[in-house]
């Protein structure tokens, strides 16, 4: 049994795509361009779901769009357990999440971005970039808030050791 | 013929631990590692010095060499006493070892080194082999071996020139009075006729044994070990304790030793149905989570360790190998399936029908009923394949992985049952045989027919 696959559907003719990534409909309040999701489980509560699991897994084969949604969602999950300690309450981890998805971070297709070759996007056309820079935006936002409800669950004192204890795995020996 | 009404003595010598018993007992009497702790090398060279000197010795000159060891005799007296007979001339230095837990207690002294005679499931060390054995029979189940028949194990593929030497240490040692060499995989099948899913008492099936340093998935048709198609899976219980280990690292526990990772694996263990599904109900249900209790051997000092998601992520290296190993891949179903098709086709159904699981790290619950819903998957999806290629109904096949009460000691306990039967010893080779033919009549043994 390999890693666990994205269960959103995702077909170019009805989705928004960016280039092979989806636009995939989020829960949130955060401001941004991602269409409002309709059902309770939206693909960052999946990303919280399947990060503990693929998280020991170093290969990955992408079969739909949205698996390549969920590869940034684990990724950005790790990045922001490698900033906390055991010992950061929970209104400090506010802020330094807050920093961490509102920070600089790099967009698929640009230099930076260490995934390049399974993300292609339409570098050329600015419209498009723009688009993707602002949903992962939102969708960092996003993530990190409900992340530190999980993280935060049993006490307000420190984050669930158990979850810091994945720091150190690398999904398909990647970090963002 | 005083043997004829003693129980015939059941000996399992694993890479690992050894097990010794009599035939017709649940259980064995003995489980101890099979290592041996012999005198040191220098303290060897001392004594051979003073046994090249007993020459000397013998013919009056009182010198003994620099024979100051205390392991080694030095006193005047003893060596003019031992002089006189060949233990005298030999040295008493190959009497000086100790086997099993003590040898392990011995060992952390100065002057004995331990080692382990028995590599990957075959004997490296004869001369330490045979010394094991006799500390086995006179020293743990004292007993004369001219009256006890003996039941020996041997891993599958193991070379008959082995088995010969097998033969000579029993009856030109210890005169044993009949001896048999049995398979490992063949006893573990016939230690699972005790479980009520087995109808008939069929010596076919798949077996997999699973002990510390590796796992073999070995298919047996009618007694015969299909040798083909073996296959060898390099994870098994010492990776899982590591794996456990690395995971207690990871989040920086207390206490993070081998001892520790090892009696949690033990303890806290089981194989869960889908690791998401898993990682909820653990968030759901804050019980799944224990603790672990360490304690010094004095007491006075306690650590206390959380025990977490290891609880089902480290037998699920069986079932996904990548989240521990990076080298090996294949998860132990496929490993299964691969071996089963690698057998000739009028066996295979025999195969799936009857795997049977050995050795302590298939003990895990539900170990069995993940085996074959992974297996039963790849078997149908075959099965559906071939019907849409061929446009005709397969009539299906069983899979069924039957667990057991005597897993962990599956191998003894099946050579148990067979040698407690009337017609054991009609199998078994006697001291006379052994005489009148040399030690190439332990290359072959007539197969148990048991009805």
């Amino acid at each position: 049994m390999p890693a666990y696959h994205s269960t959103f559907a995702a077909d170019s003719l009805n989705d928004r795509m960016v280039g092979n990534v989806v636009l995939l409909p989020l829960k949130t309040n955060f401001r941004g361009p991602a269409y409002q999701a309709n059902s309770d489980y939206d693909i960052i509560d999946e990303c919280l779901d399947l990060f503990r699991a693929n998280s020991f897994f170093k290969n990955f084969e992408i079969r739909s769009p949205a698996d390549r949604v969920l590869i940034y969602g684990i990724l950005f999950v790790n990045e922001c357990l490698s900033q906390l300690k055991s010992s950061t309450s929970y209104n400090e981890a506010l802020k330094i999440l807050t920093n961490v998805a509102l920070g600089d971070f790099a967009v698929p297709g640009t230099p930076r971005f260490p995934l390049n070759n399974v993300y292609s996007v339409p570098v050329q056309s600015h419209a498009e970039m723009d688009l993707l820079k602002s949903y992962i935006q939102q969708f960092r936002q996003e993530l990190a808030t409900r992340l530190l409800e999980r993280l935060y669950a049993d006490s307000k004192e420190g984050p669930s050791k158990f979850w810091l204890g994945f720091t150190r795995r690398r999904f398909m020996n990647k970090s963002l | 013929m005083s043997y004829l009404n003693n129980p015939a003595i059941v000996m399992d010598n694993g890479t690992g631990l050894t097990k010794l018993g009599f035939a017709g007992n649940d259980s064995p009497s003995w489980v101890f590692p099979t290592a041996i702790a012999t005198a040191q090398r220098s303290n060897t060279k001392a004594t051979g010095a003073s046994s090249g000197s007993s020459s000397i010795q013998n013919s009056g000159t009182p010198y003994f060499g620099n024979s100051t060891s205390a392991t080694s005799f030095n006193s005047l007296a003893a060596s003019a006493l031992m002089s006189n007979n060949l233990a005298g001339k030999r040295g008493t230095e190959d009497l000086d070892f100790y086997i099993g837990n003590e040898a392990l207690s011995a060992s952390q002294g100065p002057s004995y080194s331990l080692s382990y005679p028995i590599r990957h499931g075959q004997v490296e060390n004869w001369d330490h082999m045979e010394r094991f054995w006799e500390n086995s029979i006179f020293k743990y189940l004292r007993t004369e071996p001219e009256d006890h028949f003996f039941l020996l194990t041997e891993p599958p593929l193991n070379p008959p020139e082995n088995r010969e030497q097998v033969a000579e240490i029993f009856f030109e040692s210890f005169n044993c009075a009949g001896l048999y060499i049995a398979v490992q995989a063949v006893l573990a099948l016939a230690a699972s006729w005790t479980s009520s899913k087995v109808v008939d008492r069929s010596l076919t099936g798949t077996v997999i044994d699973s002990g510390d340093g590796v796992t073999h998935v070995i298919p047996v048709a009618e007694g015969y070990v299909i040798g083909s198609a073996i296959k060898n899976i390099p994870i098994a219980g010492r990776d899982i304790t590591l794996f456990i280990q690395s995971l207690l690292r990871e989040r920086g526990e207390e206490d993070t030793s081998l001892r520790t990772a090892e009696r949690l694996k033990q303890e806290y263990c089981y194989v869960c149905s889908d690791i998401v599904k898993e990682f909820n109900k653990f968030d759901r249900d804050p019980q799944k989570f224990a603790q672990f209790i360490v304690e010094n051997t004095e007491k006075t000092k306690r650590k206390v360790i959380d025990v977490g998601y290891e609880r089902f992520l480290a037998p699920e290296i069986f079932f996904n190998p990548e989240i521990a190993s990076s080298d090996f891949l294949t998860p132990l179903p496929t490993v299964v399936d691969q071996t089963i098709q690698a057998c000739p086709i009028d066996v295979r159904k025999g195969l799936y029908n009857n795997i049977v699981l050995s050795g302590g790290s298939t003990m895990f619950k539900d170990f069995g009923r993940r085996l074959q819903r992974d297996l039963k998957g790849i078997v149908n999806q075959r099965i559906a394949l071939s019907e849409s290629l061929s446009g005709t109904r397969s009539t299906g096949v069983d899979v069924q992985v039957i667990s057991h009460r005597r897993q962990r000691n599956a191998v003894w306990f099946g050579g148990s049952l067979l040698a407690q039967t009337a017609e054991f010893k009609s199998y078994c080779h006697t001291k006379q045989d052994y005489e009148e033919i040399g030690p190439e009549i332990v290359r072959n043994f007539s197969l148990f027919n048991m009805v």
